[in-house]
């Protein structure tokens, strides 16, 4: 409301705003001038007083110039007359007459007494001027005074004026805006009641609405009671149906309560009877946990001691373990002595045997030999064999370790410095076929000269006094034991390690190359069945590039050692636990042996067996004839015998003592 | 039956509020009407119970007593009417003030005296309803408007300034302003002082011979008649900012002697190293005081780079061209805003420095030379130096012997300035023609709004048309001054207009 009414006023401002201006501008323009008016009549006073003093400071200018002037005038004046009189003393000084001199001197009073009468005048003038001045001062004051009242009525009447004009302007603007108050007042007025009106006949209808509105509401309201009325009946009855519903549950529940209670009770007796009981139980089992106690106690002393017990039989068990562990390891050492001896035993009695064999092999191809050379007349050749030239138990060749080879490379060497021409010993038959001791010797050197860090320093000084060969063997060996190399093959493999070497880094041997990459290191059969194969070859290439081991440069040694190293590591590893076991292979020792029995062929045994037939008939024939002979000869030589013994018994003492005497048995068959 | 119940303190009460109420109220017989209208408020509850009490106890039931004529129904005061009371009896010697509800400390304020001693209220009371009482009981006119508002200004403003009226120096206590100081030094802003006394001569020798003579004698006796020193005062009053000293004596009429108007050299210096001291002046007027060029010349060195000083007024001295000529200097060495030279006796080289130094001043907007002699040649030098100055509003130049030249070069000024809005050459020479060259010039300009020509003969045609002229600027200026769109330099030349209406 306060906006809208903000917004009328606004739009009736023009109209009024007309007339309030038109009074204001014409109030404004009068009270201005009024102002105007006044003020200039005020400071009117001012201004005239200022205009005043300006001419009076003029005028006082002016006088005092004059005044300066008279006084310089007079001064100039009196000076001259002063001067004058001066001037007249020096001459009446010289005036000797009296006359003549009390005629200067009276001129001279009359002189003076007229400059003084003139200064006298001067001052006399001078202070009829300060008189006047202070008469002036009097009236300038009276003057000022009366200015200040009049310059007081003034501003009070021109207050008044104001006043009164300012109220009149009021009343005007007052009256105006009265005015237009009223116009206002009537027109909002008329606005009001039309409004009002308006309003009359909408609250009218919005009665009736109401009305119509109140009745509906209490035709629902009263639908509503009754509805509800209904439903509150309804529920009541269903509230009260249960209530009974209820109460009779109540009373079950009282009945099943007293049923329970009576329960309780008899539970409750039993409970106290069973309580009696339990508490019979309880100090029977007290007594009982008291005696398991007792008996825990035994069992514990029991354990304890058992404890102990066992504990002495584990240091007894404990002690016989170690007896067996060194009745173990003295029965590995009698197992070994006795592997020993049994292998010796082996060989003995398998040479035994086959001595045994090759004897009767002997035999029998001397009986061969005799049957075709003095039987059949046949000529004889003595079949050959490889199993007639073995001796001893068949075997893998046996492995040497490395540093007998080494020992043997070394001493072999060695020797074939001096006998250069000495036939291949067994030992090179050992060495791959293309190394030559030589070679193998140069390498070994040159190892020895390179990793000499690999030899303890110890070890060193205790080689100095040594001889050059044994110095060598024994840092071989230490070199080799540092490296990890122990059976020939390892060292086999490092010369061929070495030589491949060589060769990878000589581009003119390519073929070889190829040739050695089939060696393979780990291969062990191969390289025995290729060592047979190129026996001869490996010679002569060996021929052809002569064993030059001065192109291994010194400084490869390492990388090359570091190389095989690094290569022999896995093998070494895989190999190691087999090397225990000596296990004799048996598979040849049936052929040989079938093979020794085999030495004489199925023809000349059938040969043999109808010579033996023949010659058992003849044998038969002959036998029968030496038996017969020797039957002959028995008999005569028992003939002999038995005349000669019973010659003995009968020449003895005995015969005559029997009762029967012999003589007399024996009677018949010499007879 | 609450009464009944209530009797026995009643009593009580009533007896030490009775007492009171004595005191009271012969305090108030004796001091002064200004609180008997508050009083009988309080008065009748005892003078009733007076009556009640004597009363027999059959009364006691009684709710009206027909036979008491002095029975009224009018209950006791509340206890915190008694409270306050008490407070407002002895608030000399005990004031309690802060520690009330704003309503009861309203009501203590109220009802304090007037006559308490500023030693208690000075800093405790800030209503100003209080301290109007206090004024109007001491002054029958006051303008509260005059002293910004505050009627505790006016009332230690005036206070101060009737002590230092009538201090003599050598016989009052200098103690007796000085005492004042700590209550006043917060409220204190002006110092308006018309008067300050001569120190006490043997009275033999005033009254004896004649005013000329002991005028004289006195001058030539006592050269050191020093008045009272404002430096410690001054240096007090940490809000001090206008300054207004006449050193004279007032209202002495026929007992008037040259030695009761003498500002001596030492008051000078004094004075100066006051004004530089005092960083807080904005205001500084010395009139009346018999200043020449030297003094002011002391005074105005004083002065340079002085931080706040807006308003300079040394008329009615004895001013030269030397003094102008610092007035000059100091125009161009501060923020100077108005100067008066008024009534002084600069001439055409005076004129002519102060006329060097508006040339090229932004901070002096009215400059007053009324009552002077810078005669045509420093009229023409002021108008040259308009030309070029863009701040200066007011210009009063009335009184100062110019004629046509001037106001040829006048004129071309008013067709050039835009700032200036008020002239005043009344009571010079101008001439008619000069009155006509500045109705020519008038008619060019659209921002003079005062132009006084009284007295300086000027067709009255032409004062006439340049009226109309005015008018119509006047007219133009209220309308900017309407509409808020226009510049604010119409309300800045209300400014002076209103110390001349």
């Amino acid at each position: 409301m306060g906006r809208k009414r903000v917004r009328k006023i606004k739009a009736r401002a023009p109209s009024r705003k007309k007339k309030a201006d038109w009074y204001e501008l014409g109030g404004r323009q009068k009270l201005a001038k009024l102002l105007l008016c006044g003020t200039e009549l005020v400071t009117n006073i001012q201004v005239a007083t200022d205009i005043r003093e300006i001419h009076r400071r003029v005028e006082e200018e002016e006088i005092k110039r004059q005044r300066l002037e008279k006084l310089e005038n007079e001064v100039k004046t009196s000076q001259d007359k002063f001067d004058e009189i001066t001037a007249k003393w020096e001459e009446g000084r010289q005036k000797r007459i009296p006359q003549d001199l009390w005629d200067v001197l009276s001129t001279q009073q009359v002189h003076c007494a007229a400059l003084i009468e003139d200064k006298n005048k001067l001052i006399s003038e001078l202070q009829q001027e300060l008189k006047t001045k202070d008469d002036q001062y009097v009236k300038d004051l009276k003057k000022q005074s009366d200015d200040i009242c009049l310059l007081l009525e003034r501003m009070e009447e021109q207050v008044k004026n104001v006043m009164k004009t300012f109220r009149q302007e009021l009343s005007y603007i007052e009256k105006a805006f009265e005015i237009e108050r009223q116009e206002l007042l009537t027109s909002n007025k008329k606005k009001w009641e039309r409004a009002l009106q308006a309003h009359n006949a909408k609250e009218l209808e919005y009665l009736m609405n109401r009305i119509k509105k109140v009745e509906d509401y209490e035709k629902q309201l009263n639908k509503q009671r009754i509805w509800d009325w209904e439903e509150y009946n309804m529920i009541k009855i269903k509230l009260e149906q249960d209530v009974q519903i209820l109460e009779q549950q109540l009373q079950q529940m009282k009945a099943t309560y007293q049923l329970n209670q009576e329960k309780l009770e008899y539970n409750f007796q039993v409970l106290k009877k069973r309580d009696e009981e339990s508490t019979v139980i309880k100090s029977q089992q007290k007594r009982k946990i008291n005696r398991l106690h007792d008996t825990l106690n035994n069992l514990r002393s029991k354990y304890a001691k058992q404890i102990k017990q066992f504990q002495e039989e584990n240091q007894s068990l404990t002690s016989d373990y170690k007896r067996l562990v060194m009745q173990f390891k003295e029965l590995q050492k009698a197992m070994r002595h006795f592997a020993l001896i049994d292998e010796k035993q082996f060989r003995e009695i398998w040479l035994m045997n086959e001595e045994e064999a090759k004897e009767l092999i002997s035999r029998a191809f001397d009986v061969d030999r005799i049957i075709h050379t003095h039987h059949l007349g046949l000529p004889w050749t003595v079949p050959d064999f490889w199993f007639l030239r073995n001796v001893g138990p068949i075997s893998q060749q046996q492995q040497k370790s490395a540093t007998q080879i080494l020992e043997e490379v070394l001493m072999q060497t060695e020797e074939e410095e001096t006998e250069e021409a000495a036939s291949e010993a067994e030992s090179y038959l050992d060495l791959p076929k293309q190394i030559s001791a030589k070679t193998t010797r140069k390498i070994l050197m040159l190892l020895c000269d390179e990793s000499g860090f690999l030899i303890e320093s110890k070890l060193l000084s205790l080689l100095l006094p040594l001889e050059k060969n044994e110095c060598y063997l024994l840092k071989l060996d230490a070199i080799f034991s540092a490296l990890g190399i122990e059976s020939e093959d390892d060292l086999y493999k490092l010369v061929n390690f070495f030589l491949r070497y060589r060769v990878y880094h000589s581009p003119s041997s390519q073929e070889q190359t190829s040739l050695m990459s089939a060696l393979e290191p780990g291969e062990k059969r191969d390289l025995e069945e290729q060592k047979e194969e190129s026996l001869g070859e490996g010679e002569a290439e060996e021929k052809e590039h002569p064993p030059s081991p001065m192109l291994i440069h010194p400084n490869d040694v390492l990388k090359i050692l570091e190389a095989f190293v690094m290569g022999l590591k896995k093998p070494r590893d895989s190999r190691a636990p087999v090397k225990l076991k000596h296990v004799r292979d048996d598979s040849k020792d049936s052929e040989y042996w079938e093979a020794l029995t085999t030495v004489i062929s199925d023809t000349t045994q059938n040969l043999w067996d109808a010579l033996y037939t023949a010659l058992e008939k003849y044998h038969l024939i002959l036998t029968q004839r030496a038996t017969l002979l020797i039957e002959n000869n028995s008999l005569e030589q028992q003939n002999t015998e038995l005349q000669m013994l019973l010659q003995q018994y009968l020449d003895s003492k005995i015969n005559s003592e029997l009762q029967v005497p012999p003589t007399q048995v024996f009677r018949v068959p010499t007879t | 039956m609450q009464e009944t119940l209530v009797t026995p303190t009643l009593s009580v009460l009533s007896r030490s509020s009775i007492t009171m109420q004595d005191r009271s109220s012969t305090a108030g017989q004796a001091s002064s009407t200004g609180p008997q209208p508050s009083r009988p408020s309080v008065i009748p509850p005892p003078s009733k119970s007076k009556g009640w009490k004597s009363g027999a106890n059959v009364r006691r039931m009684r709710r009206i007593i027909a036979e008491d004529p002095e029975w009224s129904l009018a209950i006791v005061p509340l206890l915190t009417e008694l409270c306050i009371q008490h407070i407002v009896e002895n608030f000399q010697n005990n004031p309690i003030l802060k520690q009330l509800l704003p309503e009861h400390q309203q009501k203590v304020l109220n009802h304090l005296s007037p006559d308490l001693p500023l030693t208690v209220t000075a800093n405790l009371i800030d209503d100003e309803n209080y301290w109007r009482r206090c004024c109007m009981q001491r002054w029958p006119v006051c303008h509260v408007a005059r002293h910004g508002g505050s009627w505790k200004r006016l009332f230690f403003e005036r206070h101060l300034e009737n002590l230092i009226k009538h201090f003599i120096p050598s016989t009052t206590d200098p103690a007796v302003i000085l005492d004042l100081l700590p209550f006043c030094r917060n409220y204190v802003r002006r110092l308006r002082v018309d008067q300050f006394l001569p120190p006490v001569q043997l009275p033999l020798q005033p009254w004896n011979g004649e005013l000329s003579d002991s005028g004289s004698e006195a001058e030539m006796e006592q050269p050191t008649g020093d008045h009272y020193q404002l430096r410690d005062l001054v240096a007090g009053l940490s809000h001090l900012e206008e300054l207004d000293l006449v050193y004279g004596v007032k209202d002495c009429g026929m007992n008037f002697e040259w030695n009761l108007f003498l500002f001596t050299y030492q008051d000078c210096h004094s004075l100066a190293a006051t004004i530089k001291a005092c960083h807080t002046l904005k205001t500084f007027r010395l009139t009346r005081s018999k200043v020449d060029d030297d003094k002011a010349r002391i005074l105005i060195r004083s002065l340079l780079d002085h931080p706040a000083l807006e308003e300079l007024d040394l008329s009615h001295n004895l001013i030269g061209d030397r003094g102008a000529r610092a007035a000059a200097k100091l125009l161009s060495h501060s923020h100077l805003r108005v100067l008066t030279l008024a009534n002084n006796q600069v001439r055409a080289p005076g004129a002519q420095s102060l006329a060097h130094a508006l040339a090229h001043n932004t901070n002096l907007i009215s400059l007053n030379l009324r009552l002077n002699c810078i005669e045509d040649e420093g009229g023409q030098a002021l108008a040259h130096a308009l030309q070029t100055n863009k701040c200066l509003t007011t210009l009063h130049l009335g009184g100062n012997e110019l004629s046509e030249p001037t106001a040829t070069l006048l004129s071309q000024v008013l067709t050039v300035n835009t700032t200036l809005t008020s002239i005043n050459l009344s009571c010079n020479h101008i001439g008619l023609d000069g009155g006509k060259q500045l109705l020519e010039g008038m008619s060019d300009n659209k921002t003079l709004l005062e132009f006084d020509l009284r007295l300086s003969d000027v067709a009255q045609e032409s004062e006439y048309l340049i009226g109309q002229a005015l008018c119509a600027n006047r007219e133009a200026a209220r309308q900017r001054a309407l509409n808020p769109s226009h510049f604010m330099s119409p309300i800045t030349a209300k400014g002076p207009e209103n110390p001349v209406g």
